[in-house]
């Protein structure tokens, strides 16, 4: 399990590395930023999903909204 | 003689029935503390309206069950023996429009839906027709009519800013009346998130109740003006489910309470999160009957796990795993 979620993360991190969050590129105005993490959030919440789960997206929300920050 | 021979026999069958009678009577007690929930078989709805995509808030008034649905951005309205009736809202950001509804309630002849991304609170009457409505500083997530004159809106904090409040409430006009309960902070924001989900019930007079989803297990009870009226701590055989998560600053771990809840004449039901499969925590199939002091009144379970649910009048309204709308009688 411990392995499993380690693994899970490591993709997760990998994944958004190469993976650009949506027009990143244009989202160099933070409150862009701040929307798209707030809609990013909101939709995980309103999935009701088992919350192991909605501790990785929210942990990808917040990965992508540094990213965003960034301009990268 | 035979008299004092009797008198032994008869006192060992006396001892004997009063140990049987005590048996029966906790027995009796058990029984009564744990039942099953009975469904009520709803019709079946052809019209495609009538699938619910991502339904996330559920309202009822004297007739009616009104069931938000984020996906469709639409509120379906349903008979309260589960027949679709109509749906009114669509996808955009005009009057009448919704952009991922997340809550609804039943405000006197009206109908409030909380618009999630367009930021504002819609105010529908029960055709359907978009009445009224107003702006707010944030994405509003469940909403509750305390009365005529005020509107509770809860939200989800962002945790990027401080002194972020989880309860606003507003007059029908869209001035702020007050604002309260601030979000938990630390250095971890996804635990802050799950320490900040709150569920609200409604209370008898404009007054209501907020129960914490993790991390505690007191029901917080406000006045329509925002006074905090009491605290009550619930029975603890409704038991916490622990679940780990590694984060990046180690162990997170999540203290689980309470799936969903819902009041109906003075008693909160609320259900736990269940373990599933690779040890996450989901939504239970099993519902705690909560008296006004906390104490457990009983344990009702479903032959399903259901996500979000009301009850009124011992029916529970409730959206299972697939989305569906189910019924039953949770007190028989």
């Amino acid at each position: 399990m411990k392995k499993l979620a380690i693994l899970a993360l490591a993709g997760l991190i990998i994944m958004t590395a190469a993976v650009p969050f949506a027009a990143a590129r244009e989202l160099n105005d933070q409150a862009d930023c701040n929307t798209n993490h707030m809609k990013c959030r909101e939709y995980t919440l309103n999935l009701d999903a088992p919350w192991y789960k909605v501790a990785l997206l929210l942990t990808a929300c917040d990965i992508a909204f540094g990213k965003c920050m960034l301009g990268i | 003689m035979s008299t004092t021979k009797r008198m032994p026999a008869a006192a060992a069958i006396l001892a004997l029935a009063v140990v049987v009678m005590a048996g029966a009577v906790e027995a009796k007690g058990q029984a009564a503390g744990r039942r099953k929930a009975i469904e009520v078989a709803a019709p079946a709805n052809e019209a495609d309206e009538a699938v619910l995509g991502r339904p996330v808030a559920l309202a009822l008034d004297a007739g009616r069950l009104y069931i938000v649905d984020a996906l469709d951005c639409a509120v379906k309205v349903f008979s309260k023996e589960g027949r679709f009736l109509a749906s009114f809202g669509r996808k955009g950001r005009g009057p009448g429009e919704l952009s991922f509804p997340s809550g609804v309630s039943v405000a006197g002849e009206n109908i409030v839906v909380a618009d999630k991304l367009n930021f504002r609170i819609q105010v529908f009457d029960r055709q359907g027709k978009a009445r009224s409505g107003f702006k707010v500083p944030f994405a509003p997530d469940k909403v509750l009519a305390l009365d005529a004159e005020r509107l509770l809106i809860t939200a989800n904090p962002t945790g990027r800013r401080k002194g972020e409040k989880l309860l606003h409430v507003y007059d029908p006009s869209g001035l702020v009346v007050w604002e309260g309960l601030e979000a938990r902070t630390s250095s971890d924001p996804v635990f802050d998130t799950f320490r900040n989900m709150i569920l609200v019930c409604p209370g008898e007079a404009g007054d209501f109740h907020v129960v914490f989803r993790s991390g505690e297990r007191t029901i917080h009870h406000f006045s329509r003006s925002g006074a905090l009226l009491g605290k009550t701590v619930v029975d603890e055989r409704h038991a916490f489910k622990i679940l780990d998560i590694p984060s990046g600053r180690g162990v997170m771990r999540l203290v689980g309470f309470c799936w969903a809840a819902a009041r109906d004449r003075g008693l909160f039901y609320l259900s736990g999160p269940e373990a599933l499969a690779g040890r996450d925590l989901g939504p239970g199939r099993e519902v705690s009957v909560i008296d006004g002091q906390g104490r457990l009144q009983a344990t009702v379970e479903l032959p399903c796990a259901v996500h979000r649910f009301l009850v009124e009048k011992g029916r529970m309204f409730a959206i299972d795993d697939e989305g569906g709308l189910r019924i039953f009688e949770v007190n028989r």
